[in-house]
């Protein structure tokens, strides 16, 4: 069975419906002709900011929605298709209900917010849509669980060989065993590089080191050699999936604050607009 | 192919466990797929790590990675499973045993490296994996950013208008209601701009009518008391029509709807009202009406019906006075007159001074009385003063004038009597007081009715007290402003020609009314919608709601199509 995305979710439900949301709006937009400008405050302005409002509360709710695992009315990826084509068609709603009035003040600061969230929004669009697929591509068939529990053993068997080598190679290996890291701050997890990694130090200079050696001795070193190559192979692997998985994660922390400060902004917007009536 | 296998592992107790499972397969794949025949299932081992195949008995073969000088080229791994020989299939480890009765084999499966028993370092060392367990914040840097807001841009600005504990810091500062301001106000309000109290004076209130009011206190009503406009406009706030925080312009835009929206059924609306209906200046606008003066107020009389009539008391033949071949001078031989020789702008421009006689008629329409004598005219005002100024001269030409005025004056031959006589007598005095009188008299009669006044004015003679003639000249009404309930630009139209719109060459009578027509009017100007060929023209062009003055905005642009032309200053 083929996977449906959420943006083609029931056969591009949503965006038929996003698209008619758009399209009645601009057409109603220029159809009208008010006494002296398009604004907030014309009929169709107030109709337009009631619209704008519910819908931002209603993409809000999804913050809610996403985490109520036992709800029955609709699926959640039915949800989030909603979501992601409503959101897009809120930014047609509410820049008709500016009228294009735009300054600096708190009704822009919150028109402001939405275009952020919404523009974040596109990119989180972006992101889930490319991401998973290349997260799918570099595990294989594997999990990051199993990938760490591989490198455990790995690190297991390699400590068990490697005692009967040269204090050198010891020393190399047993650097690779105790300093790999993964994962552990903001920065490496998002560069998905591992600098100064023993084990990519150790995968470079066992080579160079063995050559000297001849024998039993140089059988044992090729093969923590090729255990430490695995190594090396799944951790990079590893990694790259961590990068991924931030990558899926970072713009909702950029999404979801600036979706609250909306809130507020929008809250102040109405009130400010009845108390100076 | 049928295989037994012993999947062997120890419980809690210590104690071996055995799950026997048969598997009747020619294929049987071992791994961590679910489909597997043989679940081995553990992370570390592949979805198919490898195939049990029947080979004269059971064989375990996996696939394994090329050999270094071709990746392609896959070296196969395979064992014999014979009985007593075993494998390692990552953690676990495949043991054969002997083959019982039916079986073509029979192994046992077993997990000897269990999770917990790898090493524990490199797992310590990767267990913060995610931005979550990183502690990067989103709850707090939300509810943060929501409180910001909620106190910069409302609480500590509503301190004001909510009457809050902070109100006396509020004002034009970084925390005052300023960021509630949606867009520039208009010029003349800018000083009150950030002064939102002024027009905003109570908390979910629309502005009132006094708040505009406390400045605008002379501003006119749209009609006269008897209409009683208080009740006609009950209801409507000034703010229906003038909406700020529009940009410095203008609070309201020039469309017609305003005012169409009564006028195109005035009478339905106003009981008292006197217009006819009008949507549109092209299309129904009804015929001007000129607003006569009479004896007391004015009268309104509607064009096309008949010729308009003023009765202004006066004689005037704009037809002499423009006569092509001129008139005659006193002191130039003949000057031809134009419309600005008598009709002057005054200092608004938009109209003429009214036209008098000091100014533009005394300097051909001299009023001497006695021009072979002296150049002395009589004044330009109450008949007494002119007799009076009579009277003194010929009394004083009697006594003192000289022989040569003296006869000019009177036909007779003589002089002043002073001159002759040191200490006339009371027969001379008499003698010479008749003589003056009876010219004073006979001049008199001259101007009022034959020479002077009688040439522009209605005289009127009566018997006065004494039995002397008494003349009364009729009060000029001459009208200046024929049209006061709008506003017209005499300076926008100078390139016209005076007489393109007021045809009075061939006028002889100054009864006659040489105000232009509505057509005249919609040669040049159309309605509210664009014309290719005329001036667009609305109804504030013309005429103002709360007064004639009212300003007009020349940067109104109508919705629909623009002729665009290229002019001096480029497309437009």
């Amino acid at each position: 069975m083929r996977h449906q995305s959420i943006l083609e979710y029931a056969r591009f439900r949503w965006l038929k419906g996003a698209l008619l949301l758009s399209i009645a709006s601009a057409a109603v937009y220029l159809w009208h002709d008010p006494p002296l400008k398009p604004y907030g405050g014309t009929w169709l302005g107030y109709t337009l900011g009631t619209i704008g409002a519910l819908l931002i509360l209603w993409l809000l709710w999804f913050g809610v929605r996403k985490r109520r695992y036992f709800a029955r009315f609709a699926t959640a990826q039915g949800w989030l298709s909603a979501h992601v084509y409503l959101g897009t068609a809120l930014l047609v709603v509410a820049t008709l209900h500016t009228g294009f009035e735009l300054g600096w003040n708190v009704h822009t600061l919150a028109y402001i917010l939405m275009v952020s969230v919404i523009v974040s929004g596109f990119y989180g669009v972006y992101i889930y849509m490319t991401v998973p697929g290349l997260m799918t591509a570099n595990r294989g068939e594997d999990t990051l669980d199993g990938m760490i529990l591989k490198i455990a053993d790995l690190d297991k068997e390699i400590r068990e060989k490697a005692l009967s080598l040269p204090d050198q190679i010891l020393k190399t290996v047993n650097q690779s065993l105790d300093g790999t890291r993964l994962g552990g701050s903001v920065g490496r997890i998002l560069s998905g590089r591992g600098d100064a990694c023993p084990t990519a130090r150790a995968v470079r200079d066992l080579p160079e080191i063995g050559k000297r050696l001849s024998g039993d001795v140089a059988k044992l070193n090729h093969e923590v050699y090729t255990l430490l190559l695995q190594k090396n192979e799944i951790l990079q692997r590893a990694r790259r999936d961590l990068r991924f998985k931030a990558r899926l994660d970072l713009w909702l922390y950029f999404h979801v604050p600036l979706s609250i400060a909306l809130l507020a902004s929008l809250t102040v917007h109405v009130i400010s607009v009845f108390l100076y009536w | 192919m049928k295989l037994l296998v012993i999947t062997q592992s120890r419980n809690r107790a210590g104690r071996v466990v055995q799950v026997r499972k048969e598997i009747n397969a020619d294929w049987i794949r071992v791994g961590r797929a679910a489909a597997s025949e043989v679940l081995l299932a553990d992370p570390r081992i592949a979805l198919s790590q490898g195939l049990i195949v029947d080979r004269d008995g059971p064989v375990y073969t996996e696939g394994e990675m090329g050999n270094l000088t071709s990746t392609t080229k896959k070296a196969v791994r395979s064992m014999r499973l014979a009985p007593g020989a075993s494998v390692d299939v990552g953690p676990y480890k495949l043991t054969a045993i002997d083959t019982p009765e039916g079986y073509s084999g029979a192994i046992t499966v077993e997990l000897v490296r269990p999770p917990d028993n790898v090493a524990p370092e490199f797992l310590a060392r990767a267990s913060r994996l995610s931005l979550k367990s990183l502690g990067l914040p989103k709850r707090w840097v939300a509810l943060g950013l929501f409180a910001l807001v909620a106190v910069v841009f409302f609480m500590l600005p509503a301190g004001r208008v909510l009457d809050l504990p902070w109100k006396a810091e509020a004002g034009p500062t970084m925390t005052s209601d300023r960021f509630w301001n949606p867009g520039p106000v208009m010029l003349a309000h800018q000083p009150i701009e950030l002064k939102c109290e002024a027009c905003h004076e109570v908390a979910f209130q629309q502005v009132r009518d006094a708040a505009c009011l406390e400045c605008h206190q002379k501003i006119g009503h749209h009609v006269g008391q008897d209409l009683k406009p208080a009740a006609l406009f009950g209801g409507m706030r000034c703010a229906e029509c003038h909406r700020d925080h529009k940009g410095v312009k203008s609070t309201h835009r020039d469309d017609d709807r305003f005012c169409v929206d009564c006028h195109r059924d005035v009478r339905g609306r106003a009981n008292g009202a006197q217009s006819q209906n009008v949507t549109d200046f092209q299309k129904d606008h009804p015929a001007f009406r000129l607003s006569i003066p009479q004896d007391k107020g004015f009268k309104r009389v509607r064009m096309g019906s008949g010729p308009v009539e003023e009765a202004s008391n006066l004689v005037f033949p704009h037809a002499v006075h423009l006569d092509p071949q001129g008139v005659r001078h006193p002191d130039k031989d003949k000057v031809k007159l134009d419309c600005a020789a008598c009709h002057q702008p005054d200092s608004s421009q938009r109209s003429f001074q009214p036209v008098s006689m000091g100014k533009h008629c005394l300097e051909c329409h001299r009023l001497e009385f006695e021009p072979a004598v002296t150049k002395r005219q009589v004044p330009h005002g109450a008949p007494s003063d002119a007799i009076t100024v009579v009277q003194e001269f010929y009394a004083n030409l009697a006594l003192n004038g000289v022989k040569d005025s003296f006869e000019k004056a009177f036909g007779v031959p003589g002089e002043g009597l002073l001159r002759r006589v040191g200490q006339p007598s009371e027969p001379q005095r008499q003698a010479a007081l008749a003589l003056a009188g009876k010219k004073a008299a006979q001049v008199s009669e001259e101007l009022f009715e034959i020479r002077v006044c009688r040439t522009c004015h209605a005289v009127l003679k009566q018997d006065g007290a004494d039995g002397k003639p008494e003349w009364t000249v009729a009060k000029i009404r001459a009208n200046n402003t024929w049209m006061p309930h709008a506003r017209f630009d005499h300076k926008s139209h100078a390139q016209a020609k005076c007489a393109d719109c007021h045809d009075v060459a061939k006028s002889k009578r100054s009864a006659d009314v040489a105000m232009p027509t509505l057509e005249s009017c919609r040669e040049c100007h159309a309605g509210s919608k664009p014309s290719e060929t005329k001036v667009t023209s609305n109804c504030l062009l013309c005429h103002g709601f709360h007064e004639q003055q009212h300003p007009w905005d020349p940067a109104f642009k109508p919705k629909g199509k623009t002729r665009v032309a290229k002019g001096a200053a480029g497309d437009r």
